[in-house]
């Protein structure tokens, strides 16, 4: 046995031979002169930003490219068989068959009106025949192993009954259920909740290491990479520009690129606390915002019976001050948000805001208090009316200016647009000429039009590539001591609350588990829920946790 | 620059190249019918009753002796009156009502939209006979008929986007920027929600020719002797049997020629708004 797997270590299980790609009408190849090797129990990361080639290549390997693909030049060989040179028969079963895709958003990916079980079943069956019923219990036995509890049930479910953390398990079950050579795991676990990323990745990964498999995991998040793969490729515009050990890579990349993309993805250090007057004094005088048992409640229809979205919540923030609200989806944070910027009717509760109840006031006398109550939102393209020009968008808010204090809106817009660093010439662009970065950016801009004291930021840095992340966090750090802003993080990114934070609150379930600032959260905290949380944050830095997994992870394939 | 690669796509359709060809035939005939005609339209001449096509009669004659080819070629300009300005009246009405019962979903709302449903499950003919009958046959009633049956059918397209356009995180995002209901309604949410009205535009005039001849076919819709082409269809029909096939071959087809240009149009139009249809 352990002969066998010697010799299984020595000949890569994949092998990508100068792999190039060219897709009809694009001025440059997707894929360039790619290479590299996988060997059996080996976790490959691959990393690179939108539009890198990655994804490409997770398509190419499966010869599954669209019309207009075409591989160009290279070879890829799985057990030193080609792939290329495959007839169709041959390349049905190897995909899904000895190399199995785990995409992203595994809800779309499953059919929404047919049992997972069944699901699993006809892939299963398509690739290895046999009767309905053993390959049911095949499958139900598989959703056992990737921690699906009670699966003689689940297997009964449908997609929509499933959680997203439940149907990326099942979307793993079945890339696993054919026992494949190699998976891989096209950015699977984009959009789950830390805390159910860590849990998904970890299964995927020990499944792969108890099954001998080879796996490549394409991210964009250099934390998974960290934690969970050996090796790391580096990809740019089609190219691998760095190739080599997790550890290696970390301690030191070669290229400029990767060190850059390295850098962007270090935590940056605690904002400097501008000087409060509670500060000096020790008197809490500058309070901006005072909320107290805030409660929204949302009915269920067709019944009686309330969802408690935010459930007596309070908090407080003074002039200058940032506080970070943290929690998982359906905590109840984007919810409070609304609430403050009056998006949402409060069910009960008090907002104070410079010494005024927001509450009680009229939509008309809160008009008033919109220019000093902005909101940055989350998804930056939804967020920006299509039809509109940059000029147009940033320059709205504007109205809500009194004439007494009415500025020449295009010297604004101008002044803006350096204010967030984007170039002048954008000013007439659209939303969808614009990238992530760029958008996020014109949104920010337009929170900060009429020069607010007070802004919500709702997820400022969800699905954004590492380096415009981090660009982001820079900007808004540098608005923050300039403007002396006061601002409420919505966001589950722990890793950017401590760069842009003083305060955090963790929520859970619509109430406030645990308050304090930033430091003393991160350093020790309390609650047993936010220890969850804190485990489930994969820094770049490497842990001492990690390091001791990374051994268990080496004694574990020496045995 | 942008909106000439719309127009550009538009001209790269084959359906829009054939639809705008009858177009242009039919906006001739509109203008120049006066210097086209040989004969005039609504004067009767009973020596010549009934003729086949020849060369003093293009497309024959009819049972008054009524040159053919005159009255179809006259009869453009009644019907393509009649149809755009119902629709163009139906769009006016109906686009703003849309946006108003979309956006303010309440007792009002929902009472308009019990009226579409009681307008739309009336058979247009019953309805449009019922109203002509009370107003007169008047080219301009049949007009407001069809106008009255369309505004649901706009009032319904918008309605449906901005329901959806209105849970939008943009139009939060502008409440946010100060923007009024006003404001929201019709500087946000209208501009995005108007590509399938203007595509139903088209395909409403196609819908509103074949509705006006068939109104005057039953005799709900204008009065002989004005040239329309139901009128003269439903005049021809009686005289098929006898073998006479001209009287109402050569308005039908006029007809279908008209109708097939909007549709066309219509088509063309939907695959160039729709970036998703143009791939199938």
């Amino acid at each position: 046995m352990s002969k066998t797997m010697s010799a299984n270590q020595e000949t890569p299980l994949l092998v990508v031979q100068n792999l190039s790609v060219q897709f009809d009408g694009a001025d440059r190849p997707a894929l360039d002169n790619v290479s590299f090797g996988l060997r059996r129990n080996e976790v490959l990361g691959i990393v690179g930003e939108t539009g890198s080639g990655k994804s490409v290549l997770a398509r190419a390997l499966m010869n599954l490219l669209s019309e207009n693909g075409r591989i160009t030049a290279g070879d890829v060989l799985l057990d030193n068989q080609s792939i290329l040179g495959m007839d169709d028969a041959e390349l049905r079963r190897l995909r899904g068959g000895r190399l199995a895709l785990i995409g992203t958003n595994a809800k779309a990916l499953l059919d929404p009106v047919e049992t997972v079980g069944s699901q699993i079943v006809r892939v299963l069956r398509a690739h290895r025949g046999g009767s309905k019923r053993t390959a049911w219990r095949e499958a139900v036995d598989m959703l056992g192993k990737v921690g699906i509890v009670n699966p003689e049930r689940r297997a009964r479910a449908y997609p929509h009954e499933l959680s997203g953390g439940m149907a990326q398990r099942v979307v793993i079950a079945m890339a696993m259920i054919t026992s494949p050579q190699v998976v891989l795991a096209d950015d699977a676990t984009l959009g789950l909740d830390a805390t159910i990323q860590v849990q998904v990745l970890d299964l995927l990964v020990n499944r792969c290491r108890e099954l001998g498999l080879g796996a490549i995991v394409i991210t964009h998040d250099l934390g998974i990479v960290a934690h969970f793969c050996d090796k790391v490729a580096i990809m740019r515009e089609g190219r691998i520009v760095e190739i080599g050990p997790v550890g290696k890579f970390l301690s030191g990349p070669t290229q400029v690129y990767s060190s850059e993309l390295l850098d962007a993805a270090k935590v940056r250090p605690t904002p400097i606390v501008s000087k409060t007057p509670e500060q000096t004094t020790g008197v809490k005088s500058a309070t901006l915002l005072d909320v107290a048992n805030l409660v929204k409640h949302f009915p269920i229809p067709g019944t009686n019976e309330v969802v408690r979205a935010v459930d007596d919540v309070s908090f407080s923030l003074a002039r200058g001050e940032t506080l970070a609200l943290v929690g998982e989806s359906g905590s109840g944070k984007t919810t409070i948000g609304q609430c403050l910027v009056r998006l949402l009717t409060t069910t009960s509760g008090r907002v104070t805001f410079d010494g005024d109840d927001l509450i009680g006031m009229s939509e008309r006398e809160f008009r008033q208090h919109r220019r000093r109550i902005q909101m940055v939102f989350q998804e930056p393209y939804v967020a920006l009316n299509p039809r509109w020009p940059v000029a147009s968008l940033i320059g709205e808010p504007l109205a809500l200016l009194s004439a007494t204090e009415s500025v020449d809106k295009a010297k604004r817009v101008r002044e803006l647009l350096d204010a967030v660093q984007l170039p002048a010439r954008l000013v007439d662009a659209y939303p969808h000429e614009l990238t992530a970065g760029e958008q996020k950016r014109v949104g920010i801009a337009r929170a900060l039009a009429t020069r607010p004291d007070f802004v919500v930021f709702d997820e400022p840095t969800t699905a954004l590539d590492i380096r415009v992340r981090a660009q982001i966090i820079d900007l808004v750090r540098e608005l923050q001591t300039e403007m002396g802003l006061s601002a409420l993080f919505i966001t589950h990114d722990l890793n950017s609350v401590r760069s842009l934070a003083h305060f955090v609150s963790v929520m859970r379930h619509g109430k406030i588990l645990e308050y304090g600032p930033t430091e003393t959260i991160f350093a020790s905290p309390q609650e047993e829920y936010t220890k969850t949380l804190l485990k489930a944050e994969l820094p770049i830095e490497q842990s001492q946790a990690q390091r001791e997994r990374g051994e268990k992870r080496l004694t574990g394939a020496m045995r | 620059m942008k909106k000439n690669g719309i127009v550009l796509r538009f001209l790269q359709r084959p359906s829009a190249v054939i639809g705008l060809t009858i177009l242009a035939l039919q906006v001739i005939a509109v203008i120049f019918a006066p210097w086209i005609v040989p004969y005039s339209p609504i004067e009767a001449n009973p020596l010549v009753s009934l003729e086949a096509p020849s060369v003093a009669h293009w497309l024959g004659t009819d049972v008054s002796g009524m040159d053919i080819f005159s009255r179809i070629v006259y009869a453009t300009r009644i019907n393509l009156l009649i149809s755009i300005t119902a629709v163009i009246v139906a769009f006016v009405i109906g686009v703003p009502l849309g946006l108003l019962i979309g956006y303010y979903r309440g007792l009002l709302s929902a009472t308009v939209m019990r009226l579409f449903d009681f307008i739309q499950s009336f058979p247009v003919f019953v309805l449009g006979m019922a109203l002509v009958s009370v107003m007169g046959q008047e080219i301009w009633n049949v007009a407001i008929v069809l106008a009255v049956l369309f505004i649901p059918m706009f009032a319904r397209l918008i309605r449906a986007e901005v329901l959806s356009l209105r849970e939008r995180p943009f139009i939060s995002a502008a409440r946010c920027s100060g923007a009024t209901d006003l404001s929201i309604m019709f500087r946000h949410i209208l501009p995005n929600a108007m590509t399938p009205a203007i595509v139903q535009i088209s395909i409403s005039i196609g819908m509103a020719i074949l509705l006006t001849a068939g109104l005057s076919f039953v005799g709900a819709g204008v009065r002989m002797p004005t040239p329309e082409w139901g009128l003269m269809v439903s005049i021809g029909a009686q005289q098929m049997i006898l073998g006479v096939w001209w009287v109402a071959l050569f308005p039908g087809l006029a007809i279908v020629l008209a109708v097939l240009c909007f549709a066309l149009l219509g088509d063309a139009a939907r695959e160039v708004a729709d970036p998703t249809a143009r791939r199938r």
